[in-house]
């Protein structure tokens, strides 16, 4: 259902009075002069990307993990291990299963003890109290920024957005044919999917390693109201 | 060549060593040189402040004072910058904005000059001591003369250099800011005299009168053993 | 707090922040730690001036044709479920959320950092309604439990106080027992908010840029906690100023990335986040009910004359952060949430030259505001302008000075009067030089004697020396 608009005229008329002019109701999105965006990572290869992915990392406190789909179960295994162990909670994503971690979430997680929750909207706000109380929290990127080290993530009823805000730690499995150049490249699919009628998703993170903040004394605190510790798992996909 | 002096009234007035000192540089590079008596002030002082239409006759004053001249050249970043601001402020105006636009596509500030018509870079100035230089705003900002000095500088035997840190920041002169906002005019000059201290120069070099008026007021205040000097000046050292 | 922060005269703010040197400090190291930030994140694309003419014609685009934007931004929202309401003026927006939350009977209403909802004042809307309202930006959250202090920086808005300080903040109000490490502090701030979010009843954000091709709205963050607010709270109130919206995701992100490298020197910010309308169909997380409302409260009185360029600003502050004169005034001096040169600028032009005339004079219009500006407004020319009308139009001038710049005026037109003055500067100024100067100015020189020497007029002036020489090229 559409929602209301109020107000409305009375607004863009005075906004179009003070332009000097009538409203207008067609507007072509200009030819822009400048395309600085362009120029950045121009023509670099994914090996290329996934370097520069790497180096950025160190810039934004988070650890970086390369592996293959064979190994990434074990990788995976490992990170949680390191940040403590469960509770785990995942979106519900058919990805997991096609990357082979299957066994790995429903038998061996299982058995060492550590208590995963797969994201389920029919159990509603259930999902929510999990996630609050999670150690970790993994996602998987739909879109990855190889410049800012930057995780795109697409939420829907399966990807719940929380999973990445409020646990204590956050793993993103990156697969690596997702990695492009900048936002640059996202935001172009985006409006691709846009045009194209799809609906953009409610809610699209940009994630740039964990949360921090500097507000004290300009002294850098990593871990503020997000997670305080994060690691990207690329995934050699190609 | 035949140049047009553009001293500036603080020169005039206050520093006329800065105004000999140029004639002699520029003599000795060959160049002839008139200094039209009808020329007073470029107008910033009231311009500045909010009095445009009360400037417009000295402004106009001046553009007739350098009608006739081929190089009009000033030992002052500001003063040259402001005679570049001319056809903006007669902008629309259908006598004065083409006579302003003339005006500025000839004026120059002094190292710009030099370096960039003259194309000179070694005047042959020998000069003992270690010295650092204060890069003024409108002349690196707005004016857009950032190298001509250094490349200058660089050439006078026997000086020594060492940067000023915070070079880019305003000295805290400002015009009437000085007098209008004392207190807090005199917490940017204490600051730059201190950075200068720093740099255990027995020099501080500059390119324009206000700046080194009031740098230099501050620098005998407190009894500091630094010695002030306009680029003129130096250059003019043998 | 609304947008005027304070009922004290200029120069008394100006004084008391000349005397808090832990501020100065402060606000000097912030300064060049924010500036080297900058320079290298611009320095590191290699094509900065590119961007930032990139940036100029999408704002200058997008004002241009502003009802055409917030058409369609509006038309998209409705049509995603979200409410849009446009508001004139402050009190008009504050009421219309103040009706959504009492529809939604709500108590707790937590927020991110919004400078509109600063400007129009809506917590204190809100608290009268009997709501509690929780800021969750680390800094904002610091300033409000001290008391509702204002904030003295756009980006780090308690940079005034040190870690000592926030310590006893958080130990006088909230009984915090640890210590002033940055971290236990901000540990302190993640608990005790993480609790606020999840029984909020209704989340309050800003906006950075609105998308009008899609609805959406873009928040940007380091902290994580808008998203929080977003995701959390049922229902979800979006407060724009009416210039922050870009046509589609492309120019977006080019502000995106102008704006981040520009506050604080980063390729982008921890969490960027774009949120279109309220949640769908089986979403778990995210609000039920979402609003955005768009306020102008005088923006719109500054389009389509010369102040336009101001409409451009996204907020970065780093004309604040290359300020010579912020540097040692302050936030606080400026009275307006707004301070260094956008608040100068635009301080003024919201809240009028009554409270706000001295701002514009509070620069040495040395540009340095303008360089650093991501989207190119003319920051300097504008406070210039400023003092155009403030002297021209509105003749708030002090008379004495006018008298002055009359003078100046006939002087420098005259050369005959420029004669005189100039010959008579040296025997005039006689009795209070002493050597070659001046050390207790007379008249409007006093400000300027009580902090530097003023030199002694030349006995001879250089038009006589210069007549007088010898000529032919041999140097008298």
């Amino acid at each position: 259902m559409n929602g209301m608009i109020q107000n409305r005229n009375v607004f863009l008329d005075k906004i179009a009075n003070r332009l000097g002019r009538d409203r207008k109701t067609i507007v072509k999105r200009p030819e822009w002069a400048y395309h600085p965006q362009d120029e950045v990572l121009k023509n670099a290869t994914q090996d290329e990307l996934v370097d520069v992915l790497k180096e950025q990392c160190k810039n934004i406190h988070t650890d970086f993990v390369i592996t293959n789909t064979a190994k990434l179960s074990d990788s995976l295994k490992e990170v949680v291990n390191r940040y403590g162990g469960g509770p785990v909670i995942t979106w519900k994503d058919e990805r997991f299963d096609q990357y082979g971690l299957t066994k790995l979430m429903k038998e061996e997680w299982p058995q060492d003890g550590v208590d995963l929750h797969v994201w389920n909207y029919t159990k509603k706000e259930e999902n929510i109290e999990k996630a609050n109380v999670a150690n970790v929290g993994i996602t998987i990127s739909d879109i990855t920024l190889a410049e800012s080290g930057t995780a795109v993530l697409f939420s829907s009823k399966d990807k719940g957005r929380t999973v990445s805000f409020l646990p204590a730690t956050s793993i993103i499995i990156i697969p690596k044919s997702s990695i492009v150049p900048r936002m640059t490249q996202a935001a172009r699919i985006i409006r691709e999917k846009v045009k194209s009628g799809e609906q953009v998703a409610s809610c699209i993170n940009f994630i740039t390693g964990p949360s921090n903040s500097a507000d004290i004394e300009m002294i850098l605190v990593v871990g503020v109201h997000g997670p305080i510790k994060a690691t990207y798992i690329v995934v050699e996909d190609l | 060549m035949k140049v047009t002096l553009f001293a500036t009234c603080l020169v005039d007035m206050f520093q006329s060593d800065v105004g000999k000192a140029v004639v002699e540089v520029l003599e000795r590079l060959g160049c002839e040189i008139e200094f039209p008596e009808s020329q007073i002030c470029c107008g910033q002082p009231s311009y500045n402040s909010g009095y445009v239409e009360d400037t417009k006759n000295a402004m106009k004053r001046m553009i007739t004072t350098f009608e006739d001249a081929e190089y009009v050249v000033s030992p002052s970043g500001s003063c040259a910058y402001m005679f570049h601001e001319y056809p903006h402020i007669f902008q629309g105006d259908p006598i004065w904005e083409p006579k302003a636009k003339s005006l500025a596509a000839k004026t120059y500030e002094l190292t710009q000059f030099i370096v960039d018509v003259l194309q000179v870079e070694d005047v042959g100035a020998q000069l003992a001591g270690r010295a650092t230089y204060h890069t003024s705003c409108h002349m690196t900002r707005l004016l857009g003369v950032k190298e001509a000095p250094m490349k200058l500088l660089k050439n006078v035997k026997g000086l020594e250099f060492s940067e000023l840190s915070g070079k880019e920041r305003c000295c805290g002169f400002g015009g009437t800011f000085s007098v209008k906002m004392g207190n807090i005019s005199e917490q940017m000059v204490d600051e730059k005299v201190c950075n200068i201290e720093e740099t255990g120069a027995d020099i501080i070099i500059g390119a324009d009168a206000g700046c080194l008026m009031n740098i230099g007021g501050r620098i005998d205040r407190k009894g500091k053993p630094i010695k002030v000097m306009h680029i003129a000046e130096v250059l003019n050292s043998r | 707090m609304a947008m005027k922060t304070s009922v004290e005269k200029f120069n008394d703010r100006v004084d008391k922040g000349l005397q808090d040197s832990f501020m100065r400090g402060a606000v000097s190291s912030a300064q060049e730690r924010f500036q080297t930030r900058r320079l290298g994140a611009a320095e590191e694309l290699g094509n900065w001036e590119e961007w930032r003419s990139h940036g100029e014609e999408i704002r200058q685009h997008v004002l241009d044709n502003l009802d055409y934007y917030l058409f369609e931004l509006s038309e998209n929202v409705s049509k995603r479920g979200g409410h849009v309401y446009f508001a004139q003026t402050a009190e008009e927006a504050t009421s219309y959320i103040q009706n959504v939350v009492e529809k939604k009977n709500a108590k707790k209403i937590v927020k991110s950092k919004s400078m509109v909802t600063e400007e129009i004042n809506l917590n204190a809307g809100l608290e009268k309604l009997g709501c509690e309202v929780i800021e969750t930006d680390l800094g904002e959250y610091i300033l409000q439990v001290g008391d509702h202090e204002p904030p003295s920086h756009i980006v780090v808005p308690a940079l005034h106080k040190n870690k000592e300080q926030i310590r006893d903040v958080f130990k006088e109000k909230q009984g915090y027992k640890k210590t002033e490490k940055p971290e236990e502090l901000a540990l302190h701030a993640r608990e005790k908010l993480r609790q606020e979010y999840l029984t909020a009843d209704v989340g309050i954000t800003g906006c950075n840029f609105a998308i009008a091709e899609t609805g959406s709205i873009t928040l940007v963050t380091n902290e994580g906690n808008a998203d929080l607010v977003a995701a959390l709270p049922k229902t979800q109130i979006t407060v724009m100023g009416m210039e922050r919206l870009v046509p589609t995701f492309e120019e977006m992100e080019v502000l995106v990335s102008l704006l981040t490298r520009s506050a604080v020197g980063q390729k982008l910010t921890s969490y960027i986040t774009t949120l279109t309308g309220p949640k769908e169909g089986g979403d778990v997380d995210g609000p039920e009910e979402f609003h955005l409302v768009i306020v102008d409260n005088g923006r719109s009185d500054i389009l389509g004359g010369e102040f336009q360029p101001i409409l451009q600003c996204i907020r970065c502050a780093a004309c604040v952060n290359a300020c010579p004169v912020y540097r040692h005034v302050g936030g606080h001096s400026y009275g307006s949430i707004y301070s260094g040169p956008v608040g100068a600028v635009l301080s003024p032009l919201l809240g009028g030259y009554d409270d706000y005339k001295e701002l514009p004079y509070a620069s040495t219009l040395c540009g340095a505001c303008t360089e650093a500006c991501p989207v190119k407004i003319p920051l300097h020319e504008l406070l210039h302008k400023h003092r155009q009308v403030i002297v021209e139009k509105e003749g708030r001038s002090p008379v004495s000075e006018k008298l002055l710049m009359k003078a100046f005026g006939l002087g420098a037109s005259s050369p005959a009067m420029y004669k005189i003055g100039s010959k008579m500067a040296s025997p005039v100024m006689s009795p209070f030089t002493n050597g070659n100067k001046i050390s207790k100015g007379p008249g409007p020189l006093k400000a300027w004697t009580e902090a530097r020497e003023f030199p002694a007029p030349n006995k001879e002036r250089f038009r006589d020396w210069f007549k007088n020489r010898p000529k032919g090229g041999e140097q008298s």
